[in-house]
């Protein structure tokens, strides 16, 4: 955990990232991922709701950073495929994130994540997707968050 | 109190927009949805083309998009968004005002990374629609359409309107 990359240089270092304000913060579950609401992010005006685009490219941040947080590299891990459900209207409001690992292989990383809203408990938002390691941590990683069986 | 009355507002606002609009063709409607969605516009989506079921957006290359520093590639997550607008596109120019479509999944995957500085097409194809669904196919390209960055697939509930 100590060799932890520091997440707000990663974040800082994609500028899609940063356009979309996004901050992470680390706790005892992992990294929490805050996308702020802003006008801009807007896909559907009459509801009001934030762009579906937006939550994913959000959702997608949280899983790189998770990776990113325990296998301790700053190399950003690649999408190979990501794929997403909508549970509810987000609406122009915080919304928040986290990604849990439910694979870490030498190459391939399965992650899945949520995003709410008010209530941790009621998602607004679903992913799964495969990511691709950076060949530096190859066989390196721990994988403190995978889930056996 | 004040909620239901800010809600009942806005959708009066919405029906009077939908009756301002009701005369024109699809295809007017669906160019809307490119020029006038906020994060549409944020990200500097430029429609291209529409018929019945079909659409196509360009996003055109731009440093703040870029997923890392110093690879001018565009980010993947940009180019979900274009997909998932590209395929609501495909659906508007089919129903116009009919329908008010939401995206229910949408799975994106990424062949390759775009070219560096490039912009990149997304094409969307609204393949079967029920009552209630559609179902589409898209695919995103920088220089050739066969040689896509990435494909998707997506089902989208329709909300259609009831026909007065």
């Amino acid at each position: 955990m100590s060799d932890a990359p520091d997440l707000n240089r990663l974040l800082a270092g994609s500028p899609f990232a940063l356009y979309l304000a996004i901050e992470a913060t680390v706790d005892a579950v992992g990294v929490l991922a805050t996308l702020p609401a802003r006008d801009s992010l807007v896909g559907n005006v009459s509801l009001p709701a934030l762009h579906g685009g937006a939550i994913a490219a959000f959702l997608e941040i949280a899983c790189l950073l998770q990776i990113a947080h325990e296998t301790g590299t700053a190399i950003p891990a690649r999408t190979i495929d990501f794929s997403v459900e909508y549970l509810w209207p987000a609406r122009p409001e915080a919304t928040f994130a986290r990604a849990r690992i439910r694979r870490l292989g030498r190459r391939v990383a399965t992650v899945h994540a949520e995003a709410w809203q008010r209530d941790v408990n009621a998602p607004v938002c679903l992913a799964q997707c495969h990511l691709r390691l950076p060949s530096r941590v190859t066989g390196a990683a721990t994988g403190t968050g995978t889930v056996t069986g | 109190m004040t909620g239901d009355r800010t809600k009942a507002t806005t959708e009066g606002a919405a029906s009077a927009m939908l009756d301002a609009v009701a005369g024109w063709p699809a295809e007017k409607m669906a160019s809307l949805m490119v020029e006038s969605t906020p994060y549409s516009v944020a990200l500097g989506f430029r429609y291209v083309s529409s018929s019945p079921g079909f659409g196509s957006i360009m996003l055109p290359w731009r440093a703040d998009l870029v997923g890392l520093d110093g690879t001018d590639i565009l980010a993947s997550g940009a180019v979900t968004a274009l997909i998932d607008h590209t395929c609501g596109l495909a659906i508007m120019a089919y129903f116009g005002t009919r329908a008010a479509p939401a995206t229910l999944d949408l799975r994106v995957d990424h062949m390759r990374p775009a070219a560096a500085g490039a912009s990149v097409i997304a094409s969307a194809h609204c393949y079967k629609v029920t009552r209630s669904i559609a179902f589409l196919r898209a695919e995103a390209w920088d220089v050739s359409r066969d040689d896509p960055v990435a494909t998707a697939q997506a089902a989208f509930t329709l909300n259609r309107r009831e026909t007065r």
